[in-house]
């Protein structure tokens, strides 16, 4: 730490490069924080958590008792224990007391990417809310065909407002938030869409994952799918296949990956077909570092490690994988629970060398690039849902079954035992 | 390096050594040793933390439960230790409460239950303590107790509310004291008053008592009488009844200032002494701002209760009040046996105490009457003494002849008539006979000879105590055989006797020597050996014959006995789905033998379930057999009734 601000103060150390080592540093620490706790007003498990894009300062979380709530991370509501342990309550809550509340699980909650100001919500419940943040009235309701699995919103358009919505119906529909129509439909899949994404490179693509196994890229802009994710065109025969259902929870991975945004789904069927594939990785690979010459650097070696990662990945644990990509891409796709089709939420950091993914009660850092566990968080007593990397402070919040929203913080440069509030944390030897 | 992994294998082997036990808690030394050891090396606790975790994954719930007492014992002590610990405390709560179904907690589900109880007071008591440092904890605490709704004891709300209740219950009583002690500070003056007022009527009481009294004539001293007494008791009892007599006693003149007497020195006992008592002991413990006035009450309130202590004495030295009853009755009664038993040398002076003085008048007299009986029979009786002390030998050995040739009787009611050679009359007993049988004859007599023969002298047998020799012989795990049989010892053989180490003594041996010794005729006793010997070898080979007769047959039945084994057992396999069942009868005999024969309980032996009285009898009850009889039976005896109450029907 020290060493690499001398070398930056000598110029020795470029700032980009002294920034990515201080964060990969301060992730290398995360553990279980003791003085920032958020206190949830959920009664159900926590399904999707997101902290707001542009201040990084509000977190929103959607819960299946209907509700979600939003918190204020950098300022505490109150202090415990001496001022120890700072308590961050939500600044308000949505639940079914509202009068245009949902009445089931929300499974979905996201921030609007430009401001805060609005807020949506999908639930089971079939609708897909649009709130207003300051008056918490909902502003547009959009009836979708069936159970909203995930919801997204491209935080890099800047000529649409369009809401991707994945739902239990095979068409992925997209929501125009300034017509309040639906703006398209995309048919493709053959199973229920369980996650969306939109392309942090390209305003106009979108990633889904469906129940049927296949991830789909689609070109808002023209009709059908562009691409369908190949997994047996992926491993270049290097790698025995893996039973894709196979009874045992233990699945598998994923692979893949693609520059920018890449999803993984773990198959749900065992045929999968691939629909009209009209590329292997390979070739999407190329084609898409030539249409975005100017991509980070880390999507370059995502498409370079690409073929690594999936040998890796087989012969060493064969885990359920899944793996990520850019910056803030959410990879949404099936737990390794079979019967309950229940989306999760995984987060990468932002130089996307690490994954964080919620393997049962624990929620499990990979390293992208080697496939091994870098970090395991444990905490929860119950399934993670969902987890959501602020890598503005470099913070890890992660939401489960037993209700509790827990914040992994980089610990203390320095401990400061000022602090250690009323009681020392001491060795206590009698004898 | 090797000197490192030695040590530590020292904290696992005590770690291993402390849980394997079936002890209610860890033994103190073995946990003090892993607590020292643990103390001055991170690396030991280290270990130490992971062998606990390892330990509370065994299969059994006695492990984990001894493992867990020293989890706490560690945990909160040192840092260290907590921070390893908190990282995997689901996992050790799911290991010890046994919260998710999929992981239950193991046999025995006793050991189970105390497992889970006690970890739950553990987290509670973790988290009360370290809770604010450790979020885990926290997490843990608050997921088992608001999720999985755990009762947890709640030991320091407990503990906070009876200190609670105690505080409030003094608090309480302190103001109840402050409001006696204002009642006592407002009436005090009128208590006093009145106070005053009693003792002075009975000042007045007692001076007219006394001024009466002076007219009384005094007894009569006499210095011959004095000489006549000779010991110093005898002289005080002859001052006591002097003083007595000098006493006022109750007469018709002043029977009403006795009354008044008696009935203020009531309400001086009963009321004023105890309320003066009750002041007092709420002014030592109430506790007010202003001490001064407390003081200087309590000083006046301790000098009230010196007077009225001392006119209560004055009232009874005066002999107006009477001590209650029941304590009358005692002293009487003490009083007379002392008379009684009064001669023996070292009984104590008769010195009646300032109560039995204040005895009635009646009593007085009597008493009087007797004393001084008394000490003239004393007189006399001391003579007797004397003389008989004196001729003490010659009376002596007279009395010891006749002793010695006199036979101890054990008691009967025959010695009630001992000698006695009177007829009795049969109808003189205190029966009232008349008109319930007839006419009565009042002079029937019992003879004398019939007595005797109703009060014949009977005696019990009485089997003579012999003491039975103990076996001896010696036990292959050192000392003895203490059995005492008769004859024979069932474990070994004859009662013969042994030496000190249980060897029998050879008395075959001792008595061939013996006769060799006394022998004379040493030819004919090795003829006789010769016989014998011939005739032992003939035994020896007839009994060989046999033997090797019943071997074979023997070998014989042991085969057939085998086959019959090995086709019990084909058919037990075939009959039983899985072959476990007969490894499991196996093992468990085995392990009752094992355990009969160490008789030491082991971890697994409390795995294993226990027979109760209640499997014996359910094994017996609900068998096939026997349900059918007993469903025949039923329907038998409700077709029996059914015939009865309508016979008239098929």
């Amino acid at each position: 730490m020290w060493k690499e601000i001398g070398d930056r103060e000598a110029g020795k150390l470029r700032p980009k490069s002294f920034t990515s080592r201080i964060k990969s540093n301060r992730i290398r620490t995360l553990q279980l924080s003791n003085h920032k706790d958020i206190v949830s007003p959920h009664r159900g498990s926590i399904n999707s958590l997101q902290v707001d894009l542009t201040e990084g300062r509000y977190l929103l979380s959607g819960a299946s008792d209907a509700s979600a709530a939003v918190y204020d991370v950098q300022r505490a509501t109150d202090y415990e224990a001496g001022g120890l342990i700072a308590k961050h309550k939500c600044i308000f809550v949505v639940d079914k007391q509202h009068e245009s509340g949902h009445k089931y699980a929300i499974s979905s909650a996201i921030w609007y990417p430009v401001d805060t100001g609005l807020f949506i919500t999908g639930s089971y419940d079939h609708h897909i809310n649009v709130w207003d943040t300051n008056t918490t009235q909902v502003v547009m309701n959009f009836k979708m065909p069936g159970k909203v699995y995930r919801t997204a919103m491209s935080s890099l358009a800047t000529s649409h407002m369009l809401i991707a919505a994945g739902t239990e119906d095979v068409q992925v529909r997209l929501c125009d938030i300034a017509s309040g129509a639906f703006a398209h439909t995309l048919s493709g899949h053959r199973d229920g869409v369980m996650t969306v994404e939109w392309s942090t490179s390209s305003e106009w693509v979108l990633v889904t994952g469906g129940c049927d196994g296949a991830i789909r890229f689609w070109d808002i802009r023209r009709a059908g799918c562009f691409l369908v994710l190949d997994q047996s065109h992926s491993q270049l025969g290097r790698r025995p296949q893996i039973p894709e259902c196979s009874a045992t929870n233990k699945v598998l991975t994923s692979k893949s990956l693609s520059a920018g945004q890449s999803s993984y789904t773990k198959p749900r069927t065992q045929q999968r077909k691939v629909a009209g594939g009209n590329g292997t990785k390979q070739s999407l690979v190329g084609r898409r570092q030539r249409l975005h010459p100017g991509m980070l650097s880390s999507q370059d070696r995502a498409t370079a490690h690409y073929g690594a990662v999936n040998g890796l990945k087989v012969t060493e644990d064969g885990m359920l994988w899944d793996i990520q990509s850019g910056c803030n891409t959410l990879v949404n796709y099936e737990t390794v629970r079979l019967q309950t089709s229940r989306p999760i939420q995984l987060a990468t950091t932002q130089d996307s060398d690490l994954v964080f993914v919620p393997c049962m009660t624990a929620v499990k850092a990979f390293d992208v690039w080697s496939g091994k566990t870098s970090l395991t968080f444990r905490g929860h007593y119950e399934y993670v849902n969902c987890c959501w990397f602020s890598t503005q402070d470099q913070e890890l919040y992660t939401g489960g079954n037993d209700r509790q929203i827990l914040l992994w913080l980089p610990s203390r440069l320095i401990a400061d035992e000022a602090d250690e509030g009323p009681v020392q944390d001491q060795d206590n030897w009698s004898d | 390096m090797e000197e490192e992994r030695e040590e530590g294998g020292k904290v696992r082997a005590l770690i291993e050594k402390a849980t394997n036990s079936t002890a209610q808690e860890v033994d103190p030394r073995l946990l003090k040793a892993i607590k020292s050891v643990v103390r001055y090396s991170d690396r030991e606790l280290r270990l130490a933390a992971q062998t606990l975790m390892d330990h509370m994954k065994r299969d059994h719930s006695q492990v984990r439960y001894l493992t867990l007492l020293i989890i706490d014992e560690l945990f909160m002590r040192s840092k260290l230790f907590r921070t390893i610990l908190v990282e995997n405390l689901d996992q050790l709560m799911s290991l010890s409460v046994g919260f998710r179904r999929n992981l239950p907690l193991p046999a025995p589900p006793a050991v189970a239950s105390v497992l889970r109880s006690k970890a739950i007071e553990f987290l509670e008591k973790w988290n009360s303590s370290f809770g604010i440092h450790y979020r885990q904890l926290r997490l843990g605490f608050d997921y088992l107790k608001n999720t999985l709704k755990f009762q947890f004891p709640n030991l320091q709300a407990h503990a906070a509310r009876i200190q609670q209740e105690r505080r409030e219950r003094e608090r309480r009583s302190k103001e109840l004291l402050l409001k006696k002690f204002e009642m006592l500070k407002e009436n005090f003056s009128s208590r006093k008053e009145e106070i005053k007022s009693t003792i002075d009527e009975i000042g007045e009481c007692l001076d007219i008592v006394c001024a009466k009294e002076e007219f009384m004539p005094l007894g009569p001293i006499d210095d011959e009488d004095f000489e006549e007494f000779r010991s110093s008791e005898l002289l005080q009892i002859r001052l006591d009844t002097l003083k007595e007599g000098q006493k006022v006693h109750e007469n018709n003149d002043n029977k009403v200032v006795f009354d008044a007497l008696r009935e203020l020195y009531k309400l001086l006992v009963t009321k004023h002494l105890v309320s003066v008592q009750e002041g007092i002991s709420v002014l030592v413990r109430v506790e007010v701002a202003d001490n001064r006035v407390r003081d200087s009450t309590l000083k006046e309130l301790i000098d009230i209760r010196n007077c009225l202590q001392s006119v209560k004495k004055k009232c009874e030295e005066s002999g107006c009040a009477l001590p209650n009853t029941t304590s009358r009755d005692d002293e009487e009664e003490d009083f007379w046996e002392e008379g009684k038993i009064g001669s023996l040398e070292n009984e104590r002076p008769i010195v009646p105490n300032k109560q039995n003085e204040n005895l009635s008048m009646a009593l007085a007299s009597i008493e009087l009457k007797n004393r001084t009986l008394e000490s003239n029979n004393r007189g006399s009786n001391d003579n007797e003494l004397l003389s008989l002390e004196g001729g003490e030998t010659g009376t002596n050995s007279l009395r010891n002849k006749l002793l010695a040739d006199a036979p101890v009787m054990s008691w009967g009611s025959f010695l009630n008539n001992w000698g006695s050679n009177r007829e009795v009359l049969a109808n003189q007993r205190g029966l009232e006979l008349e008109s319930h049988w007839g006419r009565v004859d009042y002079d029937a007599v019992i003879p004398a000879e019939k007595i005797a023969e109703l009060n014949v002298h009977s005696t019990l047998y009485e089997e003579e105590q012999t003491e039975i020799q103990p076996c001896r012989a010696p036990l292959r795990k050192g000392g003895l055989c203490q059995r005492r049989d008769l004859r024979v010892c069932p474990f070994h053989g004859p009662i013969i006797p042994r030496d000190v180490e249980g060897k029998p003594l050879n008395q075959n041996s001792s008595k061939d020597e013996i006769t060799l010794d006394s022998g004379t005729d040493l030819v004919e006793q090795l003829a006789k050996q010769a016989v014998k010997n011939v005739r032992e070898r003939d035994k020896e080979v007839v009994k060989k014959r046999e033997i090797d007769k019943r071997s074979l047959k023997r070998a014989k039945l042991a085969k057939i006995r085998e086959h019959n084994d090995v086709v019990l057992r084909d058919a037990a396999l075939a009959s039983t789905s899985s072959s476990a069942a007969i490894g499991e009868v196996m093992e468990a005999t085995n392990g009752e033998k094992l355990s009969a024969r160490n008789k030491k309980e082991t971890l697994s032996s409390m795995l294993r379930k226990k027979v109760t009285p209640k499997d014996r009898l359910a094994q017996r009850l609900l068998n096939s057999q026997v349900k059918d009889a007993t469903v025949r039976e039923l329907t038998l005896g409700e077709d029996a009734n059914y015939r009865e109450a309508f016979p008239n029907q098929w």
